[in-house]
């Protein structure tokens, strides 16, 4: 009855155990080297640890950085923390870039101009840039007209007063002209506004000018005028 | 790099800025306006020369592409490092906090072991040295 039970269980038993073929009863020698053991032969051999502490491995070494520092000082790192965790960062992409025209808060997806897009499917480079010769520049010779509707997305942004704020700015120190520029001087690049306010200046000069040569004429002509000079030309004398 | 970069910066702005004023010839073009046209054409190829001028320059930035993701959805990119500097923070925190307690677990247990098993851990103390 017995030895059918031991039978039973041996049947049932695992053919291999977890650990492998080991026996957990014996334990086996240790990596680390510390660990010095004696086997003892004869009627009753047995394995006898003989190092003073079982399982001593030893210690990783120290780091000199690690995570108990304070790494956000180490690299010098807490004035762009306290710069942006103290202010509240506004979410869109034209906040980020003020001066760039057009709506760019739109997903890149829509309209094909995602950065990712760039990168999956890189350009065509590596060739030189050439400036366009003259039969070049014929191919973009237009008719005169609107645009229509649909392509003058860019000039119908909505501004932000800030923007606004920022782009005058820019202008002051870059002298970049704005959205109402209007281009019709072939040599002037960036400084059409410039241009155009010297322009004014000197209109306005010159129109004093004629003013001035009007009125001396007239005095010249007036029955008071006796060939004597004016108070003002007096002065000037 | 600095100067490197603001150049880059500038140089894109300006192309930006030449082709905001085409967008706008263009827009209600006038046949006097050819030639403007034309002379605009050619500073977009000289913007595109000049910035290829300056990439031998930034060749060792690194931009994570996870920005690119942020600006692809019209976010703002400086959001990206506010989240990196709040997950770093928020990291350095947390395994500082577990170095502090395994720190004062080894300590408590040099402690009780002491108490418990004077003999062995005087042993243990002369072979560590440095306990």
């Amino acid at each position: 009855m017995m030895g059918d039970q031991f039978r039973k269980v041996e049947q049932y038993s695992p053919k291999s155990s977890p650990r492998g073929a080991r026996s957990p009863v014996v334990s086996r020698q240790d990596s680390s080297g510390t660990l010095k053991t004696t086997i003892l032969l004869g009627k009753n051999p047995s394995i006898v640890p003989s190092g003073p502490f079982y399982l001593m491995k030893e210690p990783p070494g120290e780091s000199e950085l690690t995570g108990a520092t304070n790494l956000m000082a180490y690299y010098g790192l807490e004035h762009s923390y306290s710069k942006f965790s103290g202010k509240k960062l506004k979410e869109q992409l034209s906040s980020f870039l003020p001066t760039l025209p057009g709506v760019i808060d739109s997903p890149g997806q829509h309209d094909n101009s995602s950065l990712r897009s760039v990168i999956e499917k890189p350009p065509i480079g590596g060739k030189e840039l050439l400036p366009l010769t003259s039969i070049q520049l014929d191919g973009f010779r237009l008719h005169p007209g609107a645009l229509p509707e649909q392509y003058r997305y860019a000039n119908a942004a909505p501004m932000k007063k800030h923007k606004n704020k920022h782009k005058k700015h820019k202008h002051k120190d870059g002298g970049l002209p704005s959205q109402e520029t209007t281009i019709t001087d072939a040599g002037s690049d960036t400084h059409e506004k410039k241009h155009k306010k010297q322009k004014r200046h000197d209109e306005d000069k010159e129109r004093k000018k004629r003013k001035k040569e009007k009125k001396r004429k007239k005095q010249k002509h007036s029955p008071e005028h006796s060939g004597g000079l004016t108070p003002s030309q007096h002065s000037n004398s | 790099m600095a100067s490197s970069l603001e150049n880059l910066e500038s140089q894109l702005e300006l192309f930006i800025e030449n082709v905001r004023q085409i967008h706008i010839i263009v827009s209600d073009f006038q046949p006097q306006s050819q030639n403007v046209l034309n002379q605009k054409l050619l500073a977009l190829v000289h913007g595109l020369q000049e910035v290829d001028k300056l990439k031998s320059q930034v060749q060792d930035v690194h931009v994570p592409l996870e920005v690119f993701d942020y600006i692809d959805q019209g976010r703002n990119p400086q959001l990206y490092t506010k989240d990196c500097i709040e997950k770093a923070l928020a990291k350095n925190e947390q395994v500082k906090g577990k170095i502090d307690a395994y720190r004062k677990f080894k300590a408590n247990m040099l402690l009780e072991l002491s108490k418990t098993f004077p003999t062995e851990l005087s042993k243990y103390r002369a072979i560590r040295g440095d306990e």
